[in-house]
């Protein structure tokens, strides 16, 4: 280890460890696959509710699974930055993309609530944002594609006035971009921790 | 043409690596580092002591789920070694390194 180390040498540690550094996200795969599984159980069930007239067909799932994966997202999140061995900027970035997204996200229910519009098709172009950006800056293709696909369905959803439509649309949209991209980068991360 | 002298505290391998992780993390914890560089214990510790004495590094001494935790980072002066000492390599290797 103490030997004179040469400058090409010197050149090459800085690259494979400034490499491992910036390879080194926390777990965030947990946070799609939940998030991918209430969001589409949300949808089925307001759209199966949607003739009962009820608090559920009213879209009340919304709000439950919202108050669900709140409580189990910040239980999760409380428990993994106790654990995560680095603290990269990144994540902090990536961190405040998922923030400013969910600040919007319940101004735009409010405000769509309050004026009796769906938010649905908005919502859906809202999160194709977040989706694409942390795909980006993680350099994981599934979430970039992923939020390339929350656009499309979104403009589908704002032009379709059939609720099996939107239902099916959103569904497929939650499926391919947060819960396929949420299995496989799980995979990765399982991959990096034992590799 | 004369060359910058090589800063002896970062030219050697495991210190060199423990920074190379360090600048582009906001802190990292030694079993971290200590995967990433492959060193032993006894080394790796020695080493970030040494980091630490000549100021480069900050390192904190926390708990983490009832274990004790050393967290490091890189300091101001630390960076400035760093970019200085990636400067003085790129001067020699500018002029082919034999």
């Amino acid at each position: 280890m103490d030997r004179e180390l040469t400058p090409s040498e010197s050149l090459r540690i800085i690259e494979t460890m400034i490499g491992q550094a910036k390879s080194s996200f926390s777990r965030m795969s947990t946070y799609f696959l939940l998030w991918g599984v209430l969001l589409i159980a949300a949808m089925i069930t307001t759209y199966m509710m949607r003739d009962s007239g009820g608090a559920w067909g009213q879209g009340a799932a919304w709000g439950v699974v919202g108050v669900i994966g709140g409580i189990a997202s910040w239980i999760i999140g409380a428990s993994q930055s106790k654990k995560e061995p680095v603290n990269n900027p990144m994540d902090r970035i990536v961190g405040w993309v998922w923030g400013s997204f969910i600040i919007t996200m319940l101004l735009m229910i409010f405000c769509f609530g309050a004026s009796h519009r769906d938010p649905g098709a908005a919502i859906a172009l809202l999160t194709a944002l977040p989706t694409f950006l942390t795909g980006q800056i993680m350099r994981f293709k599934p979430l970039i594609f992923g939020g390339l696909l929350f656009w499309v369905a979104g403009v589908i959803m704002f032009f379709s006035g059939n609720a099996a439509v939107i239902t099916a649309t959103y569904c497929i949209a939650m499926l391919f971009g947060y819960i396929v991209p949420g299995y496989l980068l799980k995979r990765q991360e399982d991959g990096l921790r034992t590799a | 043409m004369a060359f910058a002298p090589l800063d002896p505290v970062l030219h050697n391998q495991l210190r060199l690596a423990i920074v190379s992780l360090l600048v582009g993390l906001d802190s990292a914890d030694f079993n971290f580092l200590l995967e990433k560089t492959g060193a032993t214990r006894g080394n790796l510790s020695v080493q970030i002591t040494k980091l630490k004495e000549a100021g480069y590094l900050t390192v904190k001494k926390t708990f983490k789920d009832n274990y004790p935790n050393t967290s490091c980072s890189l300091s101001a002066k630390g960076l400035k070694a760093f970019e200085a000492y990636v400067k003085a390599i790129k001067e020699y290797l500018g002029t082919g390194e034999g």
